[in-house]
């Protein structure tokens, strides 16, 4: 099978010092959906523009279908749809109209345009609000018609930064059904999100990223895989940071040597233990505690997610969101309100 | 060479498209050289009595008039390209094969072609008004060739400076600063000879100068070469820069 994206090193370095994207490599195959999972400033989106082109690399190199993005630009446009993080769409036209625009821009003569744009607005479910300005376009229309602008000239590699950001869960749904179907044509997606859901839904394969470096890679399942068993999550009735650090040391301590547990995590205000069997697991634990002069507040039980895999490599949930300098180099491209 | 005529062609549609759906503005930029003509030439009527060769104020301010909408018209693209910039749309379409002057262009065009009727306003209003073109047809197509390339120069930079600020705070500030000097610091309001010396030697340095000096013996007497010469040296190289400029900001924008 070949691979639609391949990078090697890929790094961006923003004033010379913060390195948003990091000795990146990635392999993206052929007809899959990859998904870049990470926290707000974890590089998502400067990869995905050094990808198509928009942002130089200042180190390392990238192919898109075989070709150079920084040798040959142009080819990689040709092959590429991209849609941005924020509703790409101008106000002040018709929804026809900004697709027609993009088909002109994407070089395409003008029979294969208009049917296009029918075809499109069709898929995305916009024909009745086709020729009405834009700015009346709900949220979920303006970020349908945004997709629709990339997919104008039959694209490869569909680039799609955050499918779904901000929308409600019914047009997420939808969302998610479009790219499916457009990947089940044969085209190759790589999407950016936050969401665990959505890579849990959508994607092939999944590269966590953290500080611009994949620390994690596989499918959804391999990656749950690598957290065996369940998951189970601890509270104390404690108030101070440092009681915490105490209780944390003293459950360790109380759990160490057990076989049954595989590994403890601090996760927020929470402590989680990782076991085989969880049910069987609980009762022991609570005993092991109660022996050890350890009070849980709450006890819950789960089956691991994509959270608890962020978790274990990065040692942060991924919605903390804590705010990082590499992050606030890409705000332009958000829209300030 | 094709593919950047023909994205220019389609980026100045996509602009002027705006006035179709929003057919007001376009009626406020043809009424506005209108107010201008009207309010000036009552303000600065007295001015003749300080010993004009021309007979009324029309007469000499039409032709400053077509000048000043052209430096007032420099900040109308930088906010269009600060729009597309804020709802994501310039990002967009640097990551289509998209030619990158063509941008830059049809952009450029579209203030020309704005600024072209609202000329064609002033030159009927003032008409009527008892002005007249010494010069005709040739005079006007010689003052489009000039004060396009004085437009181009001021447009562009305007617009660079919005490409590389992304934000419209600093352009809003950095367009007034300018807009309002470049006027004054020239013959367009009053005759040379009646400003300060100091002033004067500004505006040897001013390119908006420059611009009327030629154009307006082209309403009042007839070709002056040496004029049209020196504002069309000075306006080329002016809207060269200003590209140049425009160019290397569009190539920073993705980082």
């Amino acid at each position: 099978m070949t691979n639609i994206v391949e990078t090697h090193g890929l790094t961006k370095i923003y004033d010379k010092t913060i390195r948003a994207v990091d000795d990146l490599n990635v392999e993206i195959r052929e007809g899959e959906i990859f998904g870049l999972l990470g926290p707000n400033g974890a590089g998502k989106t400067t990869t995905i523009h050094m990808l198509t082109t928009i942002t130089r690399p200042t180190a390392g190199s990238a192919q898109v279908g075989g070709h150079d993005v920084i040798k040959e630009p142009r080819k990689v446009r040709a092959i590429t749809g991209y849609s941005a993080q924020e509703a790409g769409v101008d106000e002040y036209s018709s929804g026809r109209e900004y697709l027609t625009l993009f088909g002109h821009y994407y070089h395409l003569d003008r029979n294969t345009i208009q049917t296009r744009a029918n075809e499109l607005l069709e898929l995305l479910e916009l024909t009745d609000a086709a020729d009405r300005l834009v700015a009346t376009y709900s949220g979920g229309m303006r970020k349908r018609l945004e997709i629709g602008t990339a997919l104008m000239h039959r694209p490869q590699l569909l680039v799609v930064d955050e499918p779904t950001l901000g929308l409600d869960i019914q047009t997420r749904v939808r969302i998610w059904e479009y790219l499916r179907r457009l990947n089940s044509d044969g085209m190759s997606i790589l999407l950016t999100t936050h969401y665990l859901e959505e890579t849990d839904k959508l994607c092939d394969r999944v590269a966590i990223v953290d500080h611009g470096r994949v620390v994690a890679l596989g499918t959804p399942a391999e990656l749950k895989g690598e957290i065996h068993g369940d998951v189970v999550s601890l509270t104390f009735p404690v108030d101070e940071t440092e009681q915490y650090t105490q209780m944390t040391a003293k459950v360790r301590q109380a759990l160490s040597g057990q076989d049954f547990v595989r590994d403890v995590q601090p996760a927020g205000e929470a402590l989680n233990v990782y076991v085989d069997q969880g049910g069987v697991a609980v009762p022991q634990i609570l005993r092991l505690l109660e022996a050890n002069g350890v009070t849980v507040g709450e006890i819950a039980l789960a089956r691991p997610s994509l959270d608890d895999v962020f978790l274990k490599y990065t040692g942060r949930k991924i919605r903390e969101e804590k705010g990082k300098a590499v992050g606030a180099r890409a705000a332009w491209m958000r829209r300030p309100r | 060479m094709f593919s950047w005529l023909w994205d220019t062609w389609y980026t100045l549609l996509r602009y002027l498209r705006t006035f179709v759906h929003n057919p007001f503005w376009m009626l406020i930029l043809l009424i506005q050289p209108m107010i201008w003509l009207v309010l000036f030439t009552q303000l600065f009527q007295s001015i003749t009595t300080l010993g004009f060769t021309t007979g009324s104020y029309v007469q000499f301010f039409a032709p400053g008039l077509i000048v000043m909408l052209a430096v007032f018209n420099a900040n109308a693209l930088a906010f269009r390209l600060l729009n597309d910039i804020n709802y994501g749309v310039l990002v967009k379409m640097i990551a289509t094969p998209v030619n990158r002057y063509a941008l830059i262009t049809g952009g450029l065009l579209y203030i020309a072609v704005t600024w072209v009727l609202q000329v064609i306003v002033v030159l009927i209003v003032s008409f009527f008004m008892g002005a007249q073109v010494a010069t005709g047809v040739g005079g006007i197509l010689m003052t489009f060739l000039i004060v396009s390339l004085l437009g181009i120069g001021l447009t562009g930079l305007v617009a660079a400076i919005a490409v590389t600020m992304k934000r419209p705070e600093p352009v809003v500030l950095i367009a007034n600063l300018i807009t309002l000097p470049l006027m004054f610091l020239s013959s367009i309001l009053i005759p040379a000879y009646l400003a300060p010396q100091w002033i004067q030697n500004v505006m040897k340095f001013n390119p908006v100068n420059y611009a009327i000096l030629a154009v307006r013996p082209l309403f009042l007497t007839g070709f002056d070469w040496t004029a049209i010469s020196q504002a069309l040296a000075v306006c080329a190289a002016f809207a060269l820069i200003a590209i140049f400029v425009e160019t290397a900001a569009f190539r920073r924008f993705g980082g």
